[in-house]
C-alpha cells in the first residue's frame, strides 16, 4: 500500500479547467470532462516519494469539504481561467479561505489556464465542446479574443496571499516562479508546472520528516470516543 | 385538480389489437378501454405537431384561455423568447440545442422536463438551454399560481397528444411536458426521480434554506455537472426501461456462491463509519452491504439505492478515487452521506463506500483495498468479467445474456420483476431483462419498445380498471404483459406468433428463470455487517486525518 508522503491540493472555481489541467499531466490528454463530482483523488510517484493530488469540484456546496481537502497541504495550486477575470477574484473571495488547514509553510501557485483560448492557439473545437463558459457574446465569436486577465494581475493576488499567510517575500519561492499560464488542451506549460512544484515539495516532505508529524494526533494511542448516536450527519 | 378533460386521442382506425385473454372477473369485458390507447407514434404524429405548432399566433397567451382550451397548450412554446440569443450555455450540459422555444428540432423532441423555482427562475430542462426558456418557464410559474390562487394545485393538463404533468416539491416546481404514451402517473413517477436526484445532491434542507434566503436564488449555480446526472436518468427511462417503470434494481447475473462470497467480503471490509458498501457494474447491483448501527431500524430504500447506482455512473467517476458529499433522500432527505467511490482495478467494477463522516476518506481508501485485495483472492475479478462484457464503453448498460439464454423461440426481450423473494422483495425490489438486440439496437426502436412497456404498465396499473393480463397485437411485434401475486411479466414476442405460441413461449421464459433465479437476483438478504471492535484497519491511514472520526 502506497502511502503519500506529501500533499497537492488543485483549487479554483468551477469550470476553470482544474480536472483537464490534472488529466494532461497525469494521462497526458485532452478528454471531454465532466463537472467533478466532490473531490478525486491521485497518487503520483516522483522519485522515490509518492505525492497525492487532490482534484476538488469548483462548487459552492463541496466547500464544506474544503477544510478535508486542504488539511496539510503542502502545496496549493489555485487556478483561475485567463478569459474569465471574474475566476481570478474568486480565487481570493471564496478559496483562500479553505487554505486555512494547510500545512504553515504551504507553497502556492497561481495558474492561469485556457491561454489557448486566448492566444495564435486554436479555438474552434473547444468552443464547440462548450469548454469555455460564460464568455461574452463577442469572444465567443472572434477566435482570439485579447486575454483578460494579465499574468500580473496573478503576480498581485501571490503577494497578497503572502500578506493574507503573514509570510515574507524572502522566505518563499518568487512571485515570477509560481505564477504559470498553462493550457490543459495543448499541454502547454503543464509539465513545467507540476514538476517545478514535484520538486519544491520534495525539500518539504523530508524537512517535514526530520521534524516529526506535525500537527496529527497518534491514533494508536488514542482511543476513539463511544459512539452515542447513529444515524448520518445533518 | 385535473385541468382539461382526458382527450388522449382516439385512435384513428389503427390496426390495435388489444385485448384480454385469460383476464379473471371484471377484467374480461375491458374492450372499451382499448380505443383509447392512442396509436404509436408515428412520424406524421410528429410531423402533425411541427405545422400545429407554426400555426400558433405569436404574442403570450394569458394562462386562462390554456386551461380551459387545452389544445392550444402547444403556445407555450411562444415565439417571443426567440430573441433571447440561443447561447450555449455549457453548464446546462445540454449539448448543442439552441432551446429556442421556436426551434423545431426543439419543439420536436417528444418528452421535456423542466425544473424551475417558484419565482420562475429556470434550473433545468432537458432540452436547449434555459436561458431561452425563461418566457416559457414564465407561463408555468403563471399556470401553476393562476390555480394555485384558488386554493388548488395543478397536477396535469391533457391537451391532444401532449400531457403536462406539474410537481411542486417545497421551493422547487417540475414539469414534464410529454408526447409519449406514457401515463401521467408514470410521469410523476420520473420527477419525482428528477427531484430526489437534485435532492441528492444538495439535501431538502439546503434547497429550502436558499430559497427562504433568497427568492431568486440562481440554483443552476449549485447544480452544474449535476444536469447529466438527470439527462442520464432520464434517458435511461426510455433507451433501457426497467428501473423507475417498475421501481426495482438491476442485478448483476452472477452464480450465487461467488455473489455470496462477495457480500461476505463487503460485511468484512468495514471501517468506522462505514454505513453502506455496494459493489456494482454498470448501473447494476452486485451485492451490498450494510452496517447495523447506522442502518439498523431503517434498511435502505430501493429508491435510494437506484439513485446511487445512477450516480456512480457518471463519467466523473471514471478515474481515480472520488469523495463526495451525497443526500439519500428516501432515508434522510435532509443530510449528507459522504461517498468514496473509485473503480477497482480499472474495471467498471464500481465501489461505493458510503461514511457519516466527512474526514473518513482515507479510512474508506483503505477499505477499498481490503475490498481488492478481497476480490483477488475470490478470483472474482476474472468471474465479473465473464459476467459482464467489459469490452464495452463503461457509461454503456453492460447486460450479461441474451434472450436467446433462455432458449424460446420468438421472444425478443422481456421484463422480469419478482414479486415472491422470500422476506425480501419489500426491502429490495429486482428485476432481469435480456440485452435488447435487433431489432431493438436503433434508438428509435427502443424508444418505441420502452413505450409500448409503459403503456402496457400503464393499463396493468390503471388505478380506475387494472388488469391482469394483456396481449397486444402490433404491427411489428406481439406483447404480453402480466401480473400474478409471484411476478410481474412483460414480454415482447416476433409479430407472427400466435396466441397458443406466446402462451407457451411465455411458460418457458417462465421454467428458465425459476431455474436461473438464484444467478439472476439476491434471492437472500444480506446480513449486516458487524462494526469492527477495534478500527484496525484504518491506524496508520487515519493518521492524515488529524483526529480519529467521531460520529
Amino acid at each position: 500500500m502506497r502511502k503519500p508522503d506529501g500533499k497537492i491540493v488543485l483549487l479554483g472555481d468551477m469550470n476553470v479547467g482544474k480536472t483537464s489541467l490534472l488529466q494532461r499531466y497525469m494521462e497526458r490528454r485532452f478528454p471531454d470532462t465532466v463537472s467533478t463530482v466532490g473531490g478525486a483523488f491521485y497518487l503520483k510517484q516522483w522519485r522515490s516519494f509518492n505525492i497525492s493530488i487532490w482534484d476538488t469540484a469548483g462548487r459552492e456546496q463541496f466547500h464544506g469539504l474544503g477544510s478535508m481537502y486542504c488539511r496539510g497541504a503542502t502545496a496549493i495550486i489555485l487556478t483561475y481561467d485567463v478569459n474569465h477575470p471574474q475566476s481570478l477574484v474568486e480565487l481570493e473571495d471564496r478559496f483562500l479561505g479553505l487554505t486555512d488547514t494547510a500545512s504553515t509553510d504551504c507553497l502556492f501557485a497561481i495558474v492561469g489556464n485556457k491561454v489557448d483560448l486566448s492566444e495564435e492557439g486554436a479555438v474552434e473545437s473547444r468552443e464547440k465542446d462548450g469548454c469555455s463558459p460564460r464568455l461574452a457574446a463577442g469572444s465567443y465569436m472572434s477566435p482570439k479574443g485579447p486575454k483578460q486577465v494579465q499574468l500580473e494581475d496573478a503576480v498581485a493576488l501571490y503577494k497578497k496571499i503572502l500578506k493574507y499567510k503573514m509570510l515574507d517575500e524572502k522566505d518563499v519561492p518568487a512571485a515570477e516562479q509560481m505564477c504559470f499560464e498553462t493550457s490543459a488542451k495543448t499541454g502547454h506549460n503543464v509539465d513545467l508546472l507540476f514538476e517545478t512544484l514535484f520538486d519544491m515539495v520534495v525539500p518539504m516532505i523530508l524537512r517535514q520528516r526530520a521534524q516529526g508529524p506535525p500537527q496529527t494526533v497518534d491514533i494508536s494511542s488514542y482511543k476513539p470516543p463511544r459512539r452515542t448516536k447513529s444515524g448520518c450527519c445533518a | 385538480m385535473e385541468a382539461g378533460g382526458d382527450t388522449a386521442a382516439p385512435a384513428p382506425g389503427d390496426a390495435e389489437d388489444l385485448e384480454d385473454t385469460r383476464s379473471p372477473s371484471e377484467e374480461a369485458g375491458d374492450s372499451g378501454g382499448v380505443h383509447e390507447e392512442p396509436p404509436d407514434p408515428r412520424e406524421e404524429g410528429l410531423e402533425e405537431t411541427g405545422s400545429e405548432i407554426k400555426d400558433q399566433p405569436p404574442g403570450l397567451q394569458s394562462p386562462l384561455p390554456q386551461l380551459e382550451a387545452p389544445s392550444c397548450t402547444c403556445r407555450l412554446w411562444d415565439p417571443a423568447a426567440s430573441e433571447n440569443s440561443p447561447l450555449d450555455d455549457p453548464e446546462s450540459g445540454s449539448g448543442g440545442q439552441g432551446g429556442d422555444p421556436s426551434d423545431e428540432d426543439w419543439r420536436s423532441k417528444r418528452k421535456h422536463v423542466f425544473v424551475l423555482s417558484e419565482a420562475g427562475k429556470p434550473i433545468y430542462s432537458r432540452y436547449g438551454s434555459v436561458e431561452a426558456l425563461s418566457t416559457t418557464m414564465g407561463v408555468m410559474t403563471a399556470l401553476v399560481s393562476f390555480v394555485q390562487s384558488a386554493g388548488d394545485a395543478i397536477r396535469a393538463i391533457y391537451a391532444e397528444d401532449h400531457k403536462l404533468v406539474f410537481l411542486q416539491q417545497g421551493p422547487l416546481l417540475l414539469v414534464a411536458v410529454s408526447r409519449t404514451p406514457q401515463s401521467v402517473a408514470q410521469l410523476r413517477g420520473e420527477l419525482l426521480a428528477v427531484h430526489a436526484q437534485i435532492v441528492s445532491t444538495l439535501t431538502r434542507a439546503s434547497v429550502a434554506r436558499i430559497f427562504a434566503r433568497k427568492q431568486n436564488y440562481d440554483l443552476r449555480r449549485l447544480l452544474a455537472g449535476s444536469e447529466r446526472t438527470l439527462d442520464r436518468l432520464l434517458d435511461s427511462v426510455e433507451q433501457d426501461p426497467g428501473a423507475l417503470l417498475l421501481g426495482a434494481v438491476r442485478c448483476v447475473p452472477l452464480a450465487r456462491p461467488l455473489r455470496d462470497a462477495l457480500g461476505s467480503l463487503l460485511r468484512r471490509c468495514t471501517a468506522p463509519g462505514l454505513a453502506l458498501s455496494v459493489l456494482a457494474v454498470g448501473g447494476q447491483l452486485v451485492t451490498a452491504a450494510q452496517e447495523r448501527n447506522v442502518l439498523a431500524e431503517c434498511r435502505l430504500d430501493p429508491a435510494d439505492l437506484q439513485l446511487l447506482l445512477n450516480w456512480v455512473g457518471a463519467p466523473a467517476f471514471a478515474a481515480g478515487e472520488a469523495w463526495a458529499p451525497v443526500c439519500l433522500p428516501r432515508f434522510n432527505p435532509d443530510g449528507f452521506f459522504y461517498a468514496y467511490v473509485a473503480r477497482l482495478d480499472a474495471t467498471p467494477v464500481c465501489l461505493l463506500l458510503l461514511s457519516t463522516d466527512p474526514e473518513a476518506f482515507h479510512d474508506m481508501a483503505t477499505c477499498r483495498r481490503l475490498v481488492e485485495d478481497g476480490m483477488h483472492t475470490l478470483g472474482a475479478m476474472r468471474a465479473l468479467g465473464e459476467a459482464v462484457s467489459f469490452s464495452k464503453a463503461p457509461s454503456a448498460i453492460a447486460l450479461a445474456y441474451s434472450v436467446q439464454a433462455v432458449g424460446a423461440s420468438g421472444l425478443r426481450h422481456f421484463l422480469y420483476k419478482p414479486l415472491d423473494i422470500p422476506d425480501h422483495h419489500r426491502q429490495l425490489p429486482q428485476f432481469t431483462s435480456p440485452e435488447l438486440e435487433a431489432p431493438y439496437s436503433r434508438e428509435e426502436e427502443r424508444q418505441r419498445l420502452s413505450d409500448l412497456y409503459h403503456r402496457l404498465h400503464a393499463r396493468l396499473h390503471s388505478t380506475s380498471r387494472p388488469l391482469r393480463l394483456i396481449y397486444h397485437v402490433g404491427e411489428k411485434e406481439t406483447l404480453l404483459a402480466w401480473v400474478t401475486s409471484k411476478f410481474e411479466l412483460y414480454t415482447c414476442l416476433s409479430p407472427l406468433v400466435t396466441k397458443a405460441g406466446a402462451i407457451l413461449v411465455v411458460t418457458k421464459l417462465l421454467r428458465w428463470v425459476k431455474k436461473e433465479e438464484d444467478r439472476l437476483f439476491i434471492r437472500y438478504p444480506p446480513k449486516y455487517s458487524t462494526p469492527p471492535a477495534v478500527p484496525a484497519a484504518s491506524m496508520d491511514q487515519a493518521s492524515h486525518n488529524g483526529l480519529f472520526p467521531g460520529p
